[in-house]
């Protein structure tokens, strides 16, 4: 834990020292991306930062490597505490979550720099940051591929209402055949982050989230409830230098208790308690062209492994441990309509789109 | 970024497996069958692997304390039948058809006897069993799992294993070896010879290393049933962290073939792991808690697991649960448990009466 804030320490410095740079520098985008494209791919997978070194940005050169180094670092050492103590009960929930946010930074750095290299407009997207809105609801359809499962078509709603920093979120999944159903209510306090100008001009932010999941399985005899508080954040890499603008990296840690009930006839079976270790990693992006504002790209890793992606199952040793990786679009015609695409990939394959409404961004109160 | 969105998804695709296990599933179809020059050998329910065959002698490697044998010839001949990791009192005995079984006395390896068969042309059984295996009385029994790259060092566990009284079979929750080579398989066995009872066990991840059909070809099926003095067992096969399908239909009919009786559960890795943020466990919670109801439907009396590196004492959906992996890989640092292995009384009547962890150091 330790170990994150002075990562994050680190980063804010370079981050102000980045944006202390006079903005009015030459654009990257008048010179030849091939090169920085290459470099950012290939010697950029050993050192991430090369591409940004290629396109003549050092100081976000420099930003992404010590990102990188940080997350190997951190990498290592978190993994290399699961196994040298054996994955020691008092040891394994923090030094797996200092694994996935190494992870997370290593991984993130990489794909920053290909982003830099590519990106050609990131200063457009000052223009689409957008304040959550007061009121979104979601109405769409998922596809489970499951083959311990017998569900398949799900009816996906979610209502979000954010009011001030606090933002409460309902949500359900519903399986067709109505032998399995997902509950979860969500709140989130917005610990940092602006949520009161309709056009913020830094996508970062810091919630806290409290939620509580129900599910049951009707054939399967068993349903399930928890609790969950966690930390999610996501982090403008603008703030590392001008190329990244319009790219952002998500980083969430918590824990879950959950109860298992089993229903089966002329048993009583006692319940069974579990313990999650919740973290999230995330690489996205907010979205121009023809999007309308709050349009954003997001390809990330979930540690959940109590929904229906679940973790991944793989055919050698590691199998269990992983979570499920994903990734989703939101895609907004108009500053009322949109939609979203999801794709998971876990225990279960999982696909589905859904409709967006939302209200206008709020502006003061939010009343 | 349409492009972008394509490269994500097929990568993702591209990482994971829904049924890992399924290829398992089919080598577990075809465990104790063979054939050669007119013979055919079949062990029911796959309870014994083929270790070699030639025209004159059969080699199995038996997963259980009895089974039958059918031989299928198409005219009369002799052949030797060894029996690997077999008890050391084990019988075999004429069941079906008119072949004539000859001990050829005692082995240097108590777990391994050789018989003289003299088969008829057409069908014949076999079967292989202790004096005592239909007995209900109480017998002990024992479980050590995850040796991994302590093999060097599993001599040590073996022979505290040999001073336990009584001892029928020792039963095996996976990792036997660091990743599953024919080398480690081989050393393994070789090892197995020092043991006076019989190893009967799963796989367990770290079998999956190298190449995963390989622990068939040496130890049998991944997920079998057996009985012994009418106390059931089942061994799964959940080293990629869930069931297969298939499994799932084996277990419906084993749990169904032991209604009523004392029922054990042996697998690797256990659905829930009860340190949860280690995820020591099952790949979906979900599918973890399908296969709890079910053995709590199925009545099931007793829970084995290894895959932790330690002991851990608790119940899954009221069912007793042990997590012992004491068989010497990277322990579970400041748990003070170490290298051990568990004993067990079992009973047809009186359930699981006794269960005590041995260290070792």
């Amino acid at each position: 834990m330790r170990s994150r804030f002075l990562l994050g320490f680190a980063l804010l410095l370079n981050s102000r020292l980045t944006r202390a740079e006079p903005e009015s520098s030459p654009g990257p985008d008048s010179k030849s991306r091939a090169l920085p494209v290459a470099a950012a791919l290939l010697p950029g997978a050993i050192a991430h930062g090369a591409g940004h070194l290629a396109l003549g940005e050092t100081a976000t050169a420099k930003n992404l490597l010590l990102m990188e180094s940080l997350g190997l670092g951190l990498f290592l050492s978190g993994g290399a505490t699961i196994v040298l103590t054996g994955a020691s009960r008092y040891l394994v929930a923090p030094a797996a979550t200092v694994t996935m946010a190494g992870f997370g930074l290593f991984s993130t750095s990489y794909l920053a720099d290909i982003y830099g290299t590519l990106s050609r407009d990131g200063g457009a997207a000052l223009s689409r940051y957008r304040a959550p809105a007061r009121w979104e609801t979601e109405l769409g359809y998922r596809r489970v591929q499951d083959p311990e499962f017998a569900y398949r078509d799900f009816l996906v709603q979610r209502v979000s209402r954010q009011i001030g920093a606090f933002r409460l979120t309902p949500s359900g999944w519903f399986s067709f055949r109505g032998d399995t159903a997902r509950y979860r209510l969500e709140t989130q306090y917005r610990l940092a982050g602006d949520v009161t100008s309709p056009r913020p001009r830094d996508a970062s932010f810091v919630d806290l989230t409290l939620g509580f999941v129900h599910q049951r399985h009707r054939p399967e005899h068993f349903s399930k409830s928890s609790a969950e508080l966690s930390v999610d954040a996501r982090y403008d890499l603008g703030r590392l230098g001008p190329t990244l603008r319009g790219a952002f990296v998500e980083l969430g840690a918590g824990y879950a208790l959950g109860r298992i009930d089993y229903d089966l006839r002329g048993l009583t079976v006692p319940h069974d308690l579990e313990h999650l270790l919740l973290g999230r990693i995330g690489f996205g992006v907010i979205l121009r062209g023809q999007s309308a504002p709050g349009s954003e790209a997001l390809v990330y890793y979930d540690h959940r492994h109590d929904d229906y992606a679940a973790g991944l199952k793989l055919t050698g040793i590691g199998s269990g441990v992983v979570g499920h990786f994903g990734s989703s679009l939101r895609w907004f015609f108009s500053e009322s309509i949109g939609v979203a695409v999801d794709a998971q990939v876990g225990s279960a394959y999982l696909g589905g789109a859904s409709l967006l409404f939302r209200s206008q961004a709020r502006a003061g109160s939010g009343r | 970024m349409r492009n972008w969105t394509h490269f994500a998804i097929f990568g993702l695709a591209a990482l994971s497996c829904l049924s890992p296990a399924e290829d398992r599933v089919e080598l577990d179809r075809e465990v104790g069958r063979a054939e050669r020059g007119g013979v055919s050998f079949e062990v029911l329910d796959g309870l014994a692997t083929v270790r070699s065959l030639s025209d004159a002698a059969l080699v199995l490697w038996g997963s259980a304390p009895g089974f039958e044998l059918r031989v299928t010839s198409a005219e009369a001949r002799d052949y030797e039948l060894e029996v690997q990791n077999c008890l050391p009192d084990a019988e075999l005995r004429p069941l079906a058809g008119r072949v004539e079984v000859t001990a050829l006395g005692p082995s240097e390896t108590p777990t391994r006897q050789r018989w003289q068969l003299r088969l008829p042309a057409g069908e014949a059984r076999v079967g292989l069993a202790a004096p005592d295996a239909a007995d209900r009385a109480p017998f002990r029994f024992a479980l050590l799992s995850d040796v991994q790259e302590a093999i060097v060092d599993v001599a040590d566990v073996f022979d505290k294993i040999n001073e336990q009284p009584e001892l029928r079979f020792l039963l095996g929750a996976g990792d036997l070896t660091q990743r599953g080579t024919r080398e480690q398989l081989e050393r393994f066995q070789s090892e197995l010879l020092r043991l006076k009872v019989p190893y009967f066990t799963t796989l367990g991840n770290h079998e999956l290393g190298t190449n995963p059909d390989l622990f068939h070809e040496y130890f049998g099926r991944g997920s079998f049933h057996f009985r012994f003095h009418d106390v059931a067992f089942t061994l799964l096969d959940d080293a990629s962290a869930s069931l297969d399908p298939t499994a799932y239909d084996w277990l419906d009919g084993w749990l169904a073939d032991a209604a009523g009786d004392v029922h054990v559960v042996a697998m690797h890795i256990p659905p829930i792991d009860p340190i949860g943020v280690r995820n020591g466990s099952w790949a979906s919670r979900n599918e973890a808690a399908k296969l709890l109801a079910r053995l709590a439907q199925g009545r099931v009396d007793l829970t084995l697991y290894g895959h932790v590196h330690s002991y851990y004492s608790f119940d899954n959906a009221g069912i007793p649960a042990f997590i012992s992996g004491g068989g010497g890989a990277i322990p579970e640092r400041f748990d003070r448990i170490g290298r051990h292995f568990m004993l067990f009384t079992a009973s047809p009547i009186d359930g699981i009466t006794s269960q005590r962890v041995i260290k070792v150091d």
